[in-house]
């Protein structure tokens, strides 16, 4: 069993796609109010493993715990109550193409909840004001741009006033003020609302901005895990070399002959 | 598929037993609208043809055993039981079923469905439940409709061709037609519209690789469910026939 202090742990996950061996032994544990980031290369299985934490996609071997709750053995109505509890922006958004801002924001209120429509417009108002998207709100997602998307998503997340927030490269595609709110919001989440983060990306500057901790996904396997300050300093030639950006180290060996012979 | 039905029911159930409704009414009403009431033209036209062509065709042929007084009972008999949820199903297979594949793959495609799940709303009984139920009971109206206007196409050229009077025409649909024709026919047309509805939610849901995966899964989900409609119509008359041999 996991214990209640740890929000989310990952116990030994194995994940494989077909032939492909994404996750090869994953283990991590996020504490209460903790921004974890996790790092890797593009196809690595970052996004993977939050699809893990949220139970839409079953590990091939381990377990992933929230709140002491093992998700990949909770029946479908328990899991839908947990999942309640935790937030999730995607990559590409994914708002519902079909509704508005307003009606994509209040989804979750008038599904889950008693609210009554005032109550509803009330809190979707609020979100959106967070976020800076109050002038959207009867806009459809084709009329926003990226950004404008990712926080209308984020805007979504916040709804339910999650435990937990998993968000997927939350600051891809935004210009950088409006990243840099983004990121002062997830900070601010974490500090007021105790609200637990994780989040995926490769925008090094946002991610040293967010992090109360940074962990390295290489091959399966978390192969550092670190405060921002001591992360930098690694000596690990894999996280390294990720953070220089350098052509030369470990990541890419053998195969970048390949690519610059092509 | 068994179990997807089973699936999405289970998942109605255990939110009526929360105490909540399993859809917005809205949700419900605009599938119906789009489903049932839009397709009404499309399925009144084509059977409204078909009765003409049945009536003539039949006419002529029992024109000259002088037995024209058949013709109402066979056309309105034939409809009711068999051709009007027949044609009423491939009808919105192509029309509803290609729809709502395209629809919910693209939703799938574009992650929209798991954000659904990963929220704590069940995909199944958000997205599948109000288009089913929407087909359900929208094709026993619709095969009505159908009926109602082949026997109105038969009774036009009852009138020009073979000089039936519009009240014979209904006395003699009233006296050949029973009851159980009519209820045969409504019992096929929500079996109809359950797996219509089944199939093309299925397929819409289980959509891979992108634009062209939705495109794929669309045309399989209207050329089943048309194979499933026939099939399952002529396992319905096979066993039926053998329980009320006429």
């Amino acid at each position: 069993m996991s214990t209640q202090s740890q929000v989310v742990e990952l116990r030994d996950v194995h994940m494989q796609f077909e032939e492909k061996k994404v996750l090869d032994g994953l283990s991590l544990t996020v504490k209460p109010q903790e921004r974890l980031v996790i790092m890797g290369q593009s196809g690595s299985g970052k996004s993977t493993i939050l699809r893990l934490i949220l139970g839409t996609l079953p590990p091939t071997v381990g377990s992933i715990f929230f709140k002491g709750s093992e998700i990949n053995r909770l029946p479908r109505q328990k899991l839908q109550e947990v999942r309640r509890h935790i937030g999730m922006v995607y990559q590409y958004s994914a708002l519902l193409s079909s509704r508005t801002v307003r009606d994509n924001v209040a989804l979750p209120l008038e599904e889950l909840t008693d609210k009554s429509r005032e109550e509803i417009d009330k809190v979707v108002d609020e979100k959106l004001e967070l976020v800076g998207m109050e002038d959207s709100k009867d806009l459809l997602p084709e009329e926003l741009s990226g950004g404008m998307k990712k926080r209308v998503a984020l805007a979504r997340s916040l709804v339910l006033e999650p435990e937990l927030l998993l968000l997927d490269e939350p600051s891809a595609g935004l210009d950088p003020v409006i990243a840099s709110v983004i990121d002062e919001l997830i900070i601010s989440l974490s500090e007021k609302s105790k609200v637990t983060s994780i989040t995926v990306t490769h925008e090094m500057e946002s991610a040293f901005r967010i992090a109360t901790r940074l962990a390295m996904l290489y091959q399966g396997k978390i192969i550092e895990e670190a405060e921002p300050e001591e992360f930098k300093q690694s000596k690990d030639p894999v996280v390294a070399q990720f953070l220089s950006g350098s052509t030369e180290g470990p990541i890419l060996e053998g195969s970048l002959d390949a690519i610059t012979k092509k | 598929m068994f179990w997807f039905i089973v699936n999405t029911f289970e998942e109605m159930f255990e939110r009526i037993q929360q105490g909540r409704v399993p859809f917005r009414a809205t949700s419900f009403f605009r599938h119906s609208q789009r489903a049932g009431v839009d397709s009404v033209p499309l399925v009144g036209l084509v059977s409204f043809f078909l009765g003409l062509t049945m009536t003539l065709l039949t006419g002529y042929q029992l024109q000259r055993f002088g037995t024209e007084r058949l013709i109402p009972g066979l056309v309105a008999i034939g409809f009711t039981r068999e051709l009007g949820p027949l044609l009423t199903g491939i009808m919105v297979a192509a029309r509803i079923g290609a729809a709502f594949t395209a629809e919910l793959g693209t939703m799938q495609v574009s992650e929209e469905v798991e954000a659904i799940e990963s929220m704590g709303i069940g995909p199944l009984r958000f997205l599948v439940a109000p288009r089913m139920l929407a087909l359900i009971l929208l094709m026993p109206c619709l095969s009505t409709a159908s009926n109602i206007a082949a026997i109105l196409a038969s009774s036009l050229i009852c009138k020009a061709y073979f000089s039936i009077a519009f009240p014979y025409f209904l006395d003699l649909v009233k006296d050949s037609l029973l009851i159980r024709d009519i209820v045969t026919g409504i019992f096929k047309s929500f079996l109809f519209g359950l797996l219509i509805a089944a199939i093309a939610c299925y397929r819409g849901l289980t959509v891979k690789g992108g634009a062209a995966g939705v495109g794929t899964s669309t045309t399989s989900s209207v050329v089943t469910a048309i194979t499933t409609v026939i099939g399952f119509d002529t396992l319905y008359n096979i066993i039926y026939t053998n329980f009320y041999p006429i």
